[in-house]
């Protein structure tokens, strides 16, 4: 029997039987449109915590408290942020000695806390951030009104305070805020300025803050003398590496940690690049990607599944029809090739009609998202994952189709002509 | 002398199917011959092994014991797919139960065997068609099983069985289901097919149809009892009466 024989008995069998055929091929096609679009999401999310952190600047060193963790390598982010929170090691003056470092352009200290922030009768619970001039310079971040906090507020723990631009929203809508004495913890604050609306960055709204002087914040708020982190400024992209180990055993030095073998499990502190935050936010977010995946995976083996399931059913339905065939002059050959056809014909329109509905899943998920979460959204999409998900669902096709192919090849024409 | 040619080969074939502990004889050894231009009517009760004995003459199924030759050929010495082919090129089946594929038009019935003949799309839509005009159904190639009656069925499967222009002819009770108008329709087809020189194999279990046939045998309890020539053979066309 030639190949277009095959093919146009296997298309007329398919033809024939359109509502198994189409259950059929139901499984493929969302098999692979869930893996195309579950790798898009993910490969979405990626990105955009990339280019968020790339966003930081590429000569920022990050100083943390708390040991360096087996478990951030392995990107349990959560769980590292969580145990921080009681980590006392840092403190604001480990940010000046830090600023002092000739490669360092400068250094800046943060805090962050939560608390009830009253205007009039407007009464909200926010968060604030304990700043210095340098921290806003670092982060890019600029007044649109009035003024933004100085040196001078640091060093006297004034009680000024810059609202973030939502946060100014909520609190005064259309009113002058500048000069106006807002309460945060039972202690009262004059504002001297409103940020300029920056959005969502690193999943932070930071629009919704209060921005206070940090010793403020510490002596009148938090009632601490850490800091929740430090950013460093570097003068040069390129010595980054260099500095980082200067940083290391200057706060060895300063928090007398007796480390000569530069174990960073010994520390109390840890220094992260922005290359190394990008690893470990990839590592997270490839995390995500290979849980979405392996879901996607699941939805695959499980249309793979449907399709042999349905194969051996129809090969029952159909043994009359094969011992007929047989009974004028098919060979074993010949019934195995027009299972296998027809197999192979559901699996590539089911991939074809799988990888157009991924495509829109992927572009329809992206703009969603993007909207839901007021970002951008470039959701890439990969060749990998449609190749992947083609290939699996094309060799499901043909084991699946081949399985139940033989078993109704190997029928003598009379056992299956009798067959009832 | 052409016309005593040998076609089929029957000797001591014997058949028994074993179902667990239980073993049934259906055929005690059997041996007849069938030459060319004969044609054949295989009687017995329902149950003595008709059908069996016509599913190993055509290839169909192989004996316990005993041979089975095709034009000289040994069915011991053929492989599935040798006698797949023989039944291809050679022979052509007309069952009781019609067995047409369902949702299926009667063309593409009909054109069957030639998918697995290696002939080319064209030459196959022809000898499609002249079966389907030999039977009268020209008007109905286009419409699916479930939409004609008993008898055309039956007319479609014999235009199937002969649509390879088979040497040999096996009819396993093909007015069984039918009332007697058809049968009488079937059974001409039959006759004119045999003058034209196909060599026809009839299982019936109806006196009155065998009578049709040149010759006829009787099975019983899985041997031949009776093997002789029809003495008063009946003819479709001068009518057809139980
Ligand atoms: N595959 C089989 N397994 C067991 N017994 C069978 C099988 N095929 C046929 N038989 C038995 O063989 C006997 C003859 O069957 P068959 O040749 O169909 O009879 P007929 O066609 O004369 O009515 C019956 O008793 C039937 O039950
Ligand atoms: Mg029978």
């Amino acid at each position: 029997m030639k190949l277009t024989d095959t093919f146009k008995t296997a298309i007329i069998g398919l033809k024939t039987n359109k509502t198994r055929s189409a259950l059929t091929m139901l499984g493929i096609v969302i098999g692979i449109a869930a893996v195309i679009t579950m790798n898009s999401i993910g490969a979405g999310a990626q990105n955009l915590i990339l280019s968020r952190v790339a966003s930081m600047g590429s000569n920022n060193i990050f100083i943390e408290p708390g040991p360096w963790s087996k478990r951030m390598e392995k990107g349990s982010m959560m769980q590292s942020m969580v145990e921080e929170a009681n980590i006392t090691s840092l403190k604001r003056e480990d940010a000046i000695a830090i600023a002092n470092h000739p490669l360092i352009e400068m250094a800046a200290p943060f805090t962050m806390g939560v608390g009830r922030i009253v205007y009039l009768d407007v009464d909200k619970k926010s968060s604030y951030s304990g700043i210095t001039p340098d921290g806003q310079k670092i982060n890019e971040n600029n007044v649109i009104l009035g003024r933004d906090i100085n040196e001078d507020e640091v060093k006297s723990m004034a009680k000024v305070v810059v609202l973030g631009f939502t946060l100014k929203e909520d609190l005064f809508g259309e009113e002058d805020p500048i000069g106006k004495i807002i309460r945060i913890q039972k202690t009262n604050f004059r504002v001297i300025g409103v940020m300029e609306e920056q959005g969502v960055q690193m999943f932070q709204n930071m629009d919704t803050y209060a921005f206070i002087p940090i010793t403020t914040t510490q002596k009148l708020l938090l009632g601490t003398d850490h800091v929740k982190w430090i950013i460093a400024k570097a003068w040069d992209e390129d010595r980054i590496d260099e500095i980082v180990s200067d940083l290391r055993l200057l706060l060895r030095e300063r928090h007398s940690i007796y480390n000569p073998s530069g174990d960073l499990a010994k520390d109390d502190f840890k220094i992260m690049t922005q290359k190394e935050t990008a690893d470990i936010l990839t590592s997270v977010t490839g995390v995500l990607t290979m849980f979405l995946s392996s879901v996607a995976g699941i939805a695959l083996v499980v249309g793979g599944i449907g399709i042999m399931n349905i194969m051996l059913v129809s090969v029952n339905e159909r043994t009359r029809e094969i011992g007929l065939r047989k009974a004028v002059g098919a060979r074993k050959k010949d019934i195995l090739n027009q299972f296998l056809m027809e197999a192979v014909t559901l699996t590539f329109l089911g991939g074809v009609i799988g990888i157009l509905l991924g495509l829109t899943f992927s572009y329809l998920g992206g703009v969603i998202l993007g909207n839901m979460l007021d970002l951008k959204w470039s959701a890439p999409l990969s060749l990998d994952s449609i190749l992947l998900s083609a290939g699996v669902a094309i060799v499901i096709g043909l084991v699946f189709g081949i399985y139940p192919a033989r078993k109704a090849a190997e029928l003598s024409p009379i056992e299956a002509l009798r067959y009832e | 002398m052409a016309k005593t040619t040998e076609v089929i080969e029957v000797r001591d074939v014997r058949k028994e199917y074993r179902n667990g502990a239980i073993k049934t004889d259906v055929l005690q050894g059997i041996s007849l011959k069938v030459f060319e231009g004969d044609f054949l009517a295989i009687m017995g009760p329902s149950g003595s092994g008709k059908s069996t004995l016509m599913h190993i003459m055509g290839f169909l199924d192989r004996p316990t014991s005993g041979s089975c030759n095709f034009r000289g050929k040994h069915i011991d010495s053929l492989s599935d797919d040798e006698l797949a082919r023989i039944r291809n090129k050679k022979m052509g089946f007309v069952f009781q139960m019609f067995n047409l594929l369902a949702r299926t038009s009667v063309l593409d019935n009909v054109r069957l065997p030639l998918f697995y003949s290696g002939l080319k799309g064209k030459e196959e839509l022809e000898l499609a068609k002249r079966a389907i005009e030999l039977v009268g159904l020209t008007d109905r190639s286009h419409h699916l099983p479930n939409q004609l009656s008993g008898g055309e069925k039956q007319r479609v499967a014999i235009a199937r069985a002969i649509v390879n222009n088979p040497e040999v002819i096996f009819a396993d009770e093909p007015t069984g289901n039918l009332d007697s108008k058809s049968g009488q329709q079937i059974m001409d087809v039959l006759q004119k097919l045999n003058n034209q020189g196909h060599t026809i194999v009839l299982v019936t279990h109806e006196k009155y149809t065998a009578e049709m046939a040149k010759k006829m045998i009787l099975i019983k309890d899985g041997k031949i009892v009776y093997n002789q020539k029809v003495d008063h053979r009946r003819f479709a066309k001068d009518g057809f009466e139980k």
